[in-house]
C-alpha cells in the first residue's frame, strides 16, 4: 500500500433518485468530499470508497441491488476491487 | 520494426513520386506568418519554372493574407538549406522533388 | 440499530455471474483450439489462463439488457420533451451547434467502428468473460450510435451541417483524424485494439474527450446532449473497467507482454492525444458558455487522474508513462489555440462554421492562458477582426500539408518554441514522410508498412479522387450544401438564429 493515499473517486448523476445513495456513500465514508458541477457530483476519498447495500436501502427506504449503481455511475476514477450483491468497494491496488 | 500480421504484410504507398507522373507534390510554408495554420501543400508540374511556380501558385495562396506583397519574398530554403531560388529553372533542375518542403520569408 | 433480513435470493451474484458466463464455455473436442482463435498469437502476446480475466462489475445478460432498457427509456423521453416544448430555442446561440456538428461527424461514425470491432472481439477472444464484456460493449457501442443519431436528429430539421454525417466521416479532411484513428486500431490485433480503444481510448483519455462535449452541451442548454452523455456515461464506466482489466490481465499474464503493452500505450497515447486536439479547440472557441479551459480540463482529467493516479499503478508492472507526454504537457498552452486556427482557416471546406472571437470571448481566453494568449494569438485573432470589419474575411485559399500519422494539417509548433512550426521527416524507400511532432514521428518509424498507406485527404484531392480538381467540386463530393460551411455571422444559422429570438413577448409586453 503507497505511503500517500491517492484520490479515488466516482461521479454520480446529480438525479433526485440519487440523493438516497449519495448519503449513504457519505455515511459510510467519513472524509467523502463532494464537489458539485452542473448535473453531476464528484465523490472522492483518499484510497478507498464503499457502498454498502444495506446502507443505501436504508436512506432510499427500499429494496437495491448493488447493480442499480450502474444506473446512478457517470465516471469513476480508481479500480472496482469488489463488487457484489453487498458491497461495491473503490480503491488503487498498489 | 515490421507490422505484426498473420501474412506478408506488403503494400505500396498512397502518395508514391509514380501515381503523379509528370507532377509531384510541393509544400510551401512561410516563415514567421502565424496566420498560415500550416504549410500549403501544391501539385505542380516536375518541369516548371521556379517563378512560374511562386507566381502561378504560391503568390494566389500567400494572398490570402490581404498584407502579402510578393515582392517582399526572400530567403528561400529547401528544407532547412538555403535555395538559390533562380526563376528561370525547373523545380526539378533546382532539387526540388516530391514532397520536398519549400520555406520563404516575406 | 434495525434488523436487515437478508434478501431471498437464488443465488449469490459471484455465482450467476459464473454460471453465465465461464459456465456456458466450453473445449472444443472436434475442432483444433488454433482454427476457433486464429488471431490471439500473432501478435506476440502470451495468455496462460484466460480464466484470470475479472469483471468486476459480473455483469449477466439478464442484468445488462434490464439496466439498458431502463436507460433507453430515460433518455426518450427527455428526446421527445425538448423536441416538443422547441428546446432547441433556449441555446445558448445557433454557434455553439458547431460543436456538436464536429461531434456527429467525427465521433457517432467512430461509435459504430467500436461496435463492430467489439462484436469481432466477443467472438475471437479466447475466454469467456473477457467476451462477454466485449459483446456488452459492442451493444454498447450500438447503442450510442443510435442514441446520439436520435439525440442529434432534432437539430437537423433546424440547423445545417448535421444531414450527412456519415458520408462526410468517409471523404472530408478534418473526419480522417478520427476515421484513421479508428481504422488504425481496427487494423491492428486483438490485443492491441484492447489497448488502443480500450485502454488509451475509453479510460486513459475518457474524460478528456466526453466530458468537454457533455458539459458544454449542459452550460449551453442542450439538454439532448446532456442527457445523452449521461446516459452514456453510465456504459462507459464498465468500459473504463474494460480497459483497466484488459491491461492488468496481459501485465500479469507474462513479463514478455510488458514491452509489448508499453509500445502500445506510447503509441496509442499519442494518438488519442492529437485526436483530442479537435476537442480542445471545440472547448476553447465553439461555446458561447464555456466550461473550462483544455489547459484546465488536462491538467484534472490527464495530469491528475492518469499521470497521478494511474501510472503509479501501473508502476507496480514496470508500466512507465507514455513516451512523448512531456510534449503533451509542453503543448497544453498552445494546442487550442493553434487547433483553432486550422478550423477557421478551413472552415469553408468543412460542414461546420467558425468565427472569430469578439471582445468578451478574447478576455476569457487571456485570463484561461496568461502565458501564452495575448502573446501569441490574440494578434492573429485581431487581425482577422480588422478584416472583417472591413468586411472581408481570411481563409487559407489553398490545401495544406498534413501529417502522415495523425493526418491533421501540420499546425502544431516545437516545444518550447512556438514561432516554429513543428516539421519531422523521414525518408523510407526512397519516399519523404512528414509527421508534426515527435509523438508521430516515432509512430510512423516503427510501422512505416501501415502508415505508407494512409489515404491522406489533401493528397486524394490531388490525385482526382475526391470529385475534381477545384474546390467547388470537392466540397460536392464532399456532400456539402450551402449554409453548412465557412464563416458563421451572416449564415443561415445565425440569420435564422435572430429571426426566432426578434420579436419581444405579446403578452405583458
Amino acid at each position: 500500500m503507497s505511503g500517500t493515499l491517492r484520490q479515488v473517486g466516482v461521479d454520480i448523476q446529480d438525479a433526485e433518485e440519487n440523493r438516497g445513495l449519495v448519503d449513504a456513500i457519505k455515511a459510510d465514508n467519513p472524509q467523502l468530499t463532494i464537489r458539485h458541477l452542473p448535473g453531476l457530483l464528484k465523490l472522492q476519498a483518499a484510497g478507498r470508497m464503499v457502498i454498502n447495500r444495506e446502507t443505501v436501502e436504508s436512506k432510499l427506504g427500499r429494496d437495491w441491488d448493488t447493480g442499480e449503481f450502474q444506473l446512478a455511475i457517470v465516471s469513476y476514477v480508481g479500480n472496482f476491487s469488489e463488487w457484489d450483491d453487498d458491497q461495491i468497494i473503490v480503491s488503487w491496488e498498489h | 520494426m515490421p507490422v505484426k500480421a498473420l501474412y506478408d504484410y506488403e503494400f505500396p504507398s498512397a502518395d508514391r513520386a509514380e501515381l503523379f507522373g509528370d507532377d509531384q507534390l510541393v509544400y510551401v510554408h512561410w516563415d514567421g506568418n502565424p496566420l498560415f495554420c500550416a504549410a500549403a501543400c501544391f501539385r505542380a508540374p516536375k518541369a516548371m519554372p521556379f517563378g512560374e511556380f511562386v507566381a502561378q501558385l504560391v503568390g494566389p495562396w500567400a494572398a490570402s493574407d490581404p498584407d502579402f506583397d510578393a515582392s517582399t519574398i526572400r530567403d528561400w530554403r529547401l528544407f532547412d538549406e538555403p535555395l538559390a531560388a533562380d526563376p528561370g529553372r525547373s523545380l526539378a533542375d533546382l532539387g526540388i522533388g516530391h514532397k520536398a518542403l519549400l520555406r520563404f520569408s516575406a | 440499530m434495525t434488523q436487515t433480513t437478508p434478501r431471498a435470493r437464488k443465488l449469490p451474484l459471484k455465482e450467476r455471474y459464473a454460471l453465465l458466463t465461464r459456465d456456458l464455455d466450453w473445449e472444443p473436442s472436434y475442432v483444433d483450439k488454433q482454427q476457433l482463435f486464429p488471431y490471439t498469437s500473432y501478435e506476440g502476446i502470451k495468455i496462460h489462463d484466460w480464466d484470470g480475466w475479472q469483471d468486476p462489475f459480473r455483469l449477466t445478460v439478464d442484468a445488462y439488457y434490464k439496466y439498458q432498457a431502463e436507460k433507453d427509456k430515460r433518455l426518450y423521453a427527455i428526446l421527445d420533451g425538448f423536441a416538443q416544448s422547441q428546446g432547441h430555442l433556449g441555446l445558448s446561440d445557433a454557434s455553439y451547434l458547431n460543436a456538436i456538428k464536429l461531434f456527429i461527424q467525427g465521433v457517432t461514425p467512430v461509435e459504430y467502428a467500436a461496435h463492430r470491432h467489439f462484436a469481432y472481439l466477443a467472438r475471437y477472444l479466447e475466454g469467456p468473460a473477457p467476451r462477454f464484456a466485449a459483446l456488452c460493449q459492442s451493444v454498447d457501442e450500438l447503442r450510442h450510435t443510435q442514441t446520439q443519431i436520435h439525440t442529434i436528429s432534432n437539430y437537423n430539421k433546424y440547423y445545417a451541417g448535421f444531414h450527412s454525417w456519415s458520408k462526410m466521416h468517409d471523404r472530408m479532411w478534418y473526419l480522417s483524424v478520427p476515421k484513421s484513428l479508428f481504422d488504425d486500431a481496427m487494423s491492428a490485433g486483438p490485443f492491441e485494439f484492447l489497448i488502443s480503444i480500450s485502454f488509451s481510448f475509453e479510460y486513459l483519455l475518457t474524460n478528456l474527450l466526453f466530458v468537454p462535449f457533455m458539459s458544454g452541451a449542459s452550460f449551453n442548454g442542450d439538454m439532448p446532449t446532456m442527457s445523452f452523455g449521461f446516459s452514456a456515461q453510465s456504459d462507459e464506466s464498465r468500459h473504463m473497467t474494460l480497459g483497466l482489466e484488459a491491461i492488468k490481465f496481459l501485465l500479469e499474464q507474462d513479463e514478455a507482454n510488458v514491452p509489448i503493452i508499453q509500445g502500445w500505450i506510447d503509441k496509442w497515447f499519442w494518438r488519442a492525444y492529437r485526436v483530442s486536439a479537435l476537442v480542445a479547440g471545440m472547448m476553447d472557441y465553439m461555446l458561447p458558455r464555456p466550461v473550462m479551459s483544455w489547459k484546465e480540463a488536462f491538467e484534472l482529467y490527464f495530469e491528475d487522474q492518469m499521470l497521478g493516479g494511474l501510472f503509479p499503478d501501473l508502476d507496480f508492472y514496470g508500466i512507465n508513462p507514455p513516451r512523448h507526454v512531456e510534449d503533451a504537457i509542453a503543448e497544453k498552452d498552445h494546442l487550442s489555440h493553434q487547433v483553432y486556427k486550422i478550423l477557421h482557416n478551413f472552415s469553408f471546406a468543412a460542414a461546420f462554421t467558425t468565427q472569430t472571437p469578439g471582445e468578451e470571448h478574447s478576455r476569457w481566453l487571456a485570463e484561461q492562458y496568461p502565458a501564452t494568449y495575448e502573446q501569441l494569438y490574440k494578434p492573429v485573432w485581431d487581425k482577422h477582426a480588422r478584416t472583417e470589419a472591413a468586411g472581408g474575411r481570411i481563409f487559407f485559399q489553398g490545401l495544406p500539408q498534413v501529417c502522415q500519422v495523425c493526418q491533421l494539417p501540420m499546425a502544431f509548433t516545437e516545444p518550447g518554441d512556438p514561432a516554429r512550426i513543428s516539421f519531422r521527416r523521414t525518408d523510407y524507400r526512397g519516399e519523404i514522410f512528414h509527421t508534426c511532432s515527435n509523438g508521430c514521428q516515432w509512430i510512423f518509424e516503427r510501422e512505416p508498412e501501415k502508415y505508407v498507406q494512409a489515404w491522406l485527404p489533401v493528397h486524394q484531392i490531388y490525385q482526382g479522387h475526391c470529385g475534381g480538381p477545384s474546390i467547388p467540386e470537392v466540397l460536392q463530393w464532399y456532400g456539402i450544401q450551402d449554409g453548412d460551411n465557412g464563416e458563421y455571422k451572416g449564415s443561415p444559422d445565425a440569420r435564422s438564429w435572430a429571426e426566432w429570438h426578434a420579436s419581444a413577448p405579446v403578452q405583458g409586453g
